[in-house]
């Protein structure tokens, strides 16, 4: 390896940004190169540096201010209690401001939704929450007589949970979530690396499917209840999902 | 339009964003200088964050965070047209460390000179550069993840970190010309 085609890929290596091969070639390159181990050196020196310096921590005053927030101020509102006035004035036209900036559509807005898919929203936002967490599920099995029942030991009624018996959809568990303000019964299901979310929400009156973000957020009849299937998977195996699963 | 919120956007706000508070008012604090513009800015995050939580497609929810909080900043500071960090605050928090980190009083006056000096320079430096090293030195961010935060391409993640070692390199050097 030439000494400065190594030279340019040291603060990637540093950065364990380089794949297996570039990283055997710096390391087979460097034990012949004092100048390429003196830079290393020297990035390392400021990395350590760096990290010498306390990380600055959150302070425990904003951690609780925002864990205790129970709604959100509408854009304008005076303030109240120890935050000041004039800060949210100018915090609002901020929010408002950077709303309608550009660098805000770095991230991708899902469509308008009309109100009455409220409730989409909800599903929607539960969903996410799940994929974000670090696991889906509150329940792990494959076995539909264990899922049932520790639904009805929570929330005191158990849902269908019907098991396609595919290797395509494997059942793998359930999760309580809020949709609404009730909390419901989710069946989750796994397609290729994808997470099928069917959401037993009784009760709640029929509407039309809807696309929202990429995912697809299809009502149903399940057992005779009412259900809702949200996932990201496409729609031709959605469609083979809901056969399974007898949703009509 | 954003919609009426629920307890539910908060509830997801919260579950997106908490996990990673330290680092977005690290990130926020660099950015605006004092701790009380970083409390405020982060704050101001949090809001924008629930209000828009729809907009969370999955995907990496640190990156989202922290990109919110950046904007935020930088909305802030070109409303008030300072662009430059309050090194007094700096200098502020680096007496709180002489008076509280390390043991033995000489190691500690050392540490606490070093690391005054560091963070001195550190808040000289341009924010660009600045902010891709507190992401990448001090949060430990890979690098796609610092370009979506700042949404730029890898290559000038890449071009803007090294730009900003040598930046650092040079100054600590002429801080203290006898260790580096």
């Amino acid at each position: 390896m030439k000494c400065d085609a190594a030279r340019q890929q040291l603060a990637s290596y540093l950065d364990g940004e380089l794949d297996r091969a570039a990283v055997d070639e710096i390391e087979a390159h460097l034990p012949t190169c004092a100048g390429c181990r003196a830079e290393l050196a020297a990035l390392e020196q400021l990395r350590n540096a760096l990290r010498a310096a306390p990380r600055l921590r959150a302070p425990a005053q904003l951690r609780r201010r925002l864990a205790q927030m129970d709604e959100l101020p509408r854009l304008g509102a005076p303030a109240h209690g120890a935050w000041r006035a004039g800060w949210w004035a100018m915090a609002a036209s901020l929010l408002l401001g950077l709303a309608l900036g550009a660098g805000f559509m770095t991230w991708r807005v899902g469509a308008p939704v009309a109100e009455g898919h409220l409730l989409a929203r909800d599903l929607l936002a539960s969903h996410l929450r799940a994929l974000a967490a670090s696991s889906p599920l509150d329940v792990i099995s494959e076995d539909r007589h264990t899922v049932k029942p520790w639904f009805a030991g929570k929330i005191g009624e158990s849902p269908p949970v019907i098991d396609p018996k595919s290797e395509e959809f494997p059942l793998l568990g359930g999760r309580i979530d809020y949709v609404g303000e009730r909390r419901t019964a989710v069946v989750v299901y796994g397609h290729r690396k994808h997470i099928i979310d069917v959401y037993m929400t009784p009760g709640l009156t029929d509407s039309d499917g809807l696309q929202l973000q990429g995912y697809a957020l299809t009502p149903c009849r399940l057992a005779g209840q009412q259900a809702w299937i949200v996932s990201d998977i496409d729609a031709d195996s959605l469609r083979r999902f809901s056969g399974l699963i007898g949703c009509g | 339009m954003p919609r009426p919120h629920s307890h539910l956007d908060i509830g997801l706000a919260r579950d997106l964003t908490l996990p990673h508070l330290d680092s977005a008012y690290n990130l926020a604090r660099w950015l605006m200088g004092s701790p009380q513009d970083a409390s405020d800015a982060v704050h101001t995050a949090f809001l924008r964050a629930a209000r828009y939580v729809h907009t969370y497609a999955g995907g990496n929810a640190r990156a989202w965070w922290l990109s919110i909080v950046r904007n935020c900043c930088l909305a802030i500071l070109s409303a008030r047209r300072t662009h430059d960090v309050s090194l007094d605050a700096l200098e502020a928090d680096a007496e709180d460390l002489l008076a509280t980190e390390a043991d033995a009083p000489e190691e500690q006056l050392h540490l606490a000179q070093s690391a005054a000096l560091v963070m001195d320079e550190l808040g000289r430096l341009p924010a660009e550069f600045r902010e891709v090293l507190v992401l990448r030195e001090i949060e430990d961010l890979p690098y796609r993840e610092i370009a979506e935060v700042l949404g730029v391409p890898i290559g000038t993640v890449m071009s803007r970190l090294a730009r900003a070692r040598q930046m650092m390199r040079k100054a600590l050097a002429r801080g203290t010309p006898h260790e580096m």
